[in-house]
């Protein structure tokens, strides 16, 4: 019994939250081992008391009690169920670990409206750390005996949760069992986050398109469901991630359903064109301005040269310089606590609208197309996706300042072909689900 | 699985990007009346092999061009795939060399050839490279958004037609002994054998290729007949691409933009950026099957460099017109002996398949 004692307490010793009380139940000294920090101790002991002087009414024995109160298991698992935040439950007399779920401090947020998406006609519940939560929220949104789900507990030292959901009946049974075989396969390796888990399944971490489709909405993870994605939730990660990602994800929302059918294209249609603004009319101003000002009407071009007047250097580096500063306004704004945040729009706001263009350092044309893509860009469904887009526009930009409309063209060509090279799990990306209730292009 | 949307796309794409160069200008040269019966004939050619070719295919599913050749002895597929190869590769250096030429001439005319030449090669090998699927794939995406500006400007091309110049009807067959008009079928020959590649990995239905030839007819017919029936038969001899000059005089007020020809050219140009990385990917899956022993990835990139130092060594237009009238001789033996080389394989092994049985 000592044995099993001194191993956990040396385990953990070193935590000041870690506790180990002496005690009784029905005149059997026992230890209750677990972390202050997780575990409400007080409120435990009193619910365990209550359980206990339930079953003596009903003459059992402590060994009955005990296995009503939790399973018994060996100290490696014991010493694991502790960090997740059990109760031990150690006999002194008896070389025992039962393992009990106590009153755990609520260290979980409720279920809450959204923080990354915005939702415009739709549940506004939103997925939170916890796993079961998780689990239970798609469970709600779908009433179908066809979900299932399976978990698996992945990393050597660091374990990790995570869990696997499909309906039987839509989803590729081949496509689910490649999942499962690549995450068993490395169940060894620590998966922590995004990156680690796509290499844990087989992607390749250079690819600048995200591998897995990231939503917070249950709704929209349900929509990926019925149309026979795989959805994996990792532990302690408020958002669920589908797989695979096909490139029409980008345009296409559950809530856009929610719209009369016209209005549901013209909004796709509207964030197709908004991806496509934000790609090209960087790299055209580029283009225009330095390479092949002789393709607009001469009274347009004429407005152009005269708005660039006085810059001093190339068009390239004008922005370049621009773009990067954009780019540091929206990185900064992302990392300031919400209350420094609006000085940077409004120190940004001067740079970018006034003071650059009156400085003679860039021209008036520069910022309203700098705007435009700005706001084209963030029509795109999900972050990562409006990061691709993003870097995508510097290829461009590039390309364009060498070989003008042709560097544009010959981009697109090469975006296209990069989207179209990409596979995950031998579904293209461009792979189009064509379900009846959808008018599918693109 | 049937894949014959993706089959008919590029067949289209391909022949769109060939037919508005030099088809134009070659059928212009080699007759002053009646071009419709030089298009008619190269259109008729180009039917009856198409349809050889395709039922010759039929004969062996699952199998590709190569894989028959092999099929039917060691001495057949080097008379046959050795040629093909050349061809292929010949056709390959002339589209690069011959389109960062008229690049140049049209729109970038301060960036030096080698650049676009770099430019047009890099992107399509890194097409190539990814494979077959991914040629394919990149087509309908560059359909989607190519397609309508090409249809765009060669219905805004009718702006300036006097139907006038449709006569006189008759046709002196005099165009027979012009050089110009064997270069014409260049056109025709360049996006065809492709159908006999894709064959492990998309499968198609022979009726909806030949649909699409039939929706390719309007484009030869009027991509001649447009610099005709704008500027005449005596001015628009003159002109080395007669329908780029037509498309350069199109004035639309509401586009902002005063050249046109800039967008048709530009999006013809990703459809030829398709079709060097689909001959790309035809050649090295010949020498692939030659050589086995080597990866395909380096097969392409050597091929692509060798490319590029045969394309530095042509110094003029002038020669590119050379090389690809002694490319000729080498497109008519593609264009006829292959099909029919494949029917006769075909029905052949179907004769013999009958005898087995019996």
């Amino acid at each position: 019994m000592d044995a099993i004692l001194s191993e956990i307490t040396n385990k953990f010793a070193e935590n000041e939250d870690f506790f180990i009380e002496r005690s009784e139940l029905l005149d059997v000294p026992v230890f209750f081992l677990g972390f202050h920090s997780l575990i409400d101790l007080t409120k435990t002991k009193t619910n365990i008391q209550r359980n206990i002087n339930h079953t003596i009414a009903t003459k059992a024995s402590l060994e009955d009690c005990l296995t009503l109160l939790g399973e018994e298991k060996n100290v490696e698992d014991a010493a694991l169920s502790i960090l997740e935040g059990k109760l031990i439950i150690c006999l002194e007399v008896d070389s025992k670990c039962i393992v009990t779920a106590p009153v755990s401090k609520p260290l979980n947020r409720s279920i809450e409206p959204p923080t990354n998406e915005n939702v415009l006609l739709g549940s506004l519940n939103s997925f939170t750390e916890e796993l079961e939560a998780n689990l239970g929220l798609v469970r709600k949104q779908i009433l179908s005996e066809h979900l299932r789900s399976k978990s698996f507990t992945v990393g050597r030292t660091q374990k990790k949760k995570l869990s696997l959901l499909y309906l039987e009946d839509s989803t590729d049974r081949k496509l689910v069992q490649q999942v499962i075989k690549r995450i068993e396969a490395n169940q060894e390796k620590a998966i922590q986050n995004i990156q680690s888990l796509a290499k844990a399944l087989g992607f390749s971490s250079w690819g600048i398109v995200s591998k897995f489709n990231i939503t917070e909405l249950p709704q929209e993870a349900v929509f990926y469901l019925k149309k026979g994605r795989v959805v994996l939730f990792l532990d302690q990660f408020p958002a669920a991630l589908i797989l695979p990602k096909l490139l029409w994800d980008m345009f296409v929302l559950e809530s856009d359903n929610n719209h009369p059918a016209p209005m549901m294209i013209a909004l796709r249609l509207l964030r197709i064109f908004g991806a496509l603004i934000t790609l090209i009319l960087p790299g055209l101003y580029v283009a225009l301005v330095a390479i092949n000002p002789e393709i607009l009407q001469i009274e347009l071009a004429l407005s152009i040269a005269k708005s660039r007047e006085g810059v001093p250097y190339p068009a390239f580096v004008e922005i370049i310089i621009m773009l990067i500063v954009l780019e540091l306004i929206l990185e900064a704004s992302a990392r300031l606590p919400k209350t420094i945040g609006p000085t940077i729009t409004m120190v940004g706001g001067i740079i970018l609208g006034q003071a650059v263009v009156e400085a003679k350092l860039v021209s008036n044309l520069l910022i309203i197309i700098l705007a435009a893509t700005t706001i084209a860009t963030s029509t795109v469904i999900g972050f990562q996706n409006l990061l691709t887009i993003r870097l995508c526009k510097y290829a461009m930009v590039i390309l364009a300042s060498i070989f003008g409309v042709l560097g544009i063209i010959s981009g697109l060509v090469l975006i296209s072909a990069y989207l179209a090279s990409i596979k995950s799990f031998s579904i293209p990306f461009l792979h189009i689900q064509s379900t009846k209730d959808e008018a599918d292009h693109g | 699985m049937d894949k014959s949307l993706h089959v008919i796309v590029m067949y289209i794409l391909t022949h769109l990007a060939l037919i508005f160069f030099v088809y134009p200008g070659n059928i212009i040269d080699s007759t002053t009346q009646g071009h419709w019966a030089a298009i008619f004939i190269g259109v008729a050619v180009h039917f009856i092999f198409i349809y050889l070719y395709m039922k010759g295919l039929s004969f062996f599913p699952k199998k590709d061009l190569i894989s028959i050749y092999f099929g039917a002895g060691k001495i057949v597929s080097i008379i046959f795939l050795l040629p093909l190869a050349c061809y292929l590769l010949m056709i390959n250096i002339i589209t690069i060399r011959a389109y960062s030429e008229i690049i140049t001439i049209v729109f970038l005319s301060n960036t030096p050839l080698w650049a676009i030449m770099a430019l047009l090669l890099s992107i399509s090998t890194f097409i190539a490279i990814s494979g077959i699927e991914t040629i394919f794939r990149t087509g309908i995406l560059l359909m989607i958004l190519f397609l309508p500006p090409v249809l765009f400007v060669f219905f805004a091309s009718f702006q300036n037609v006097d139907w006038h110049y449709f006569l006189p009807l008759n046709s002196d067959l005099g165009f027979f002994a012009k050089r110009e008009f064997y270069q014409s079928f260049f056109a025709f020959s360049g996006g065809f054998i492709f159908l006999g590649f894709v064959q492990p990995y998309f499968s198609y239905s022979r009726k909806k290729i030949l649909l699409a030839a039939v929706a390719l007819v309007p484009f030869f017919i009027f991509s001649v007949y447009i610099p005709i029936l704008t500027f005449g038969q005596a001015t628009a001899s003159l002109f080395t691409l007669p329908y780029v000059v037509v498309v350069d005089t199109i004035n639309i007020n509401w586009l902002m933009f005063d050249r046109v020809t800039m967008f048709f050219l530009l999006s013809l140009i990703t459809f030829i950026f398709l079709f060097i990385s689909l001959i790309q990917w035809k050649t090295v899956r010949i020498i692939n099957k030659c050589i086995p022993a080597v990866n395909s990835v380096y097969v392409i990139v050597a091929l692509s460099l060798f490319t590029y130092l045969v394309c530095l060594f042509i110094p003029n237009w002038k020669e590119v017109k050379n090389l690809f009238w002694w490319n000729s001789m080498l497109r008519f033996y593609i264009l006829i002996a292959i099909p029919i080389s494949v029917y006769m394989i075909g029905l052949h092994s179907k004769r013999g398949g009958k005898q087995n049985d019996g």
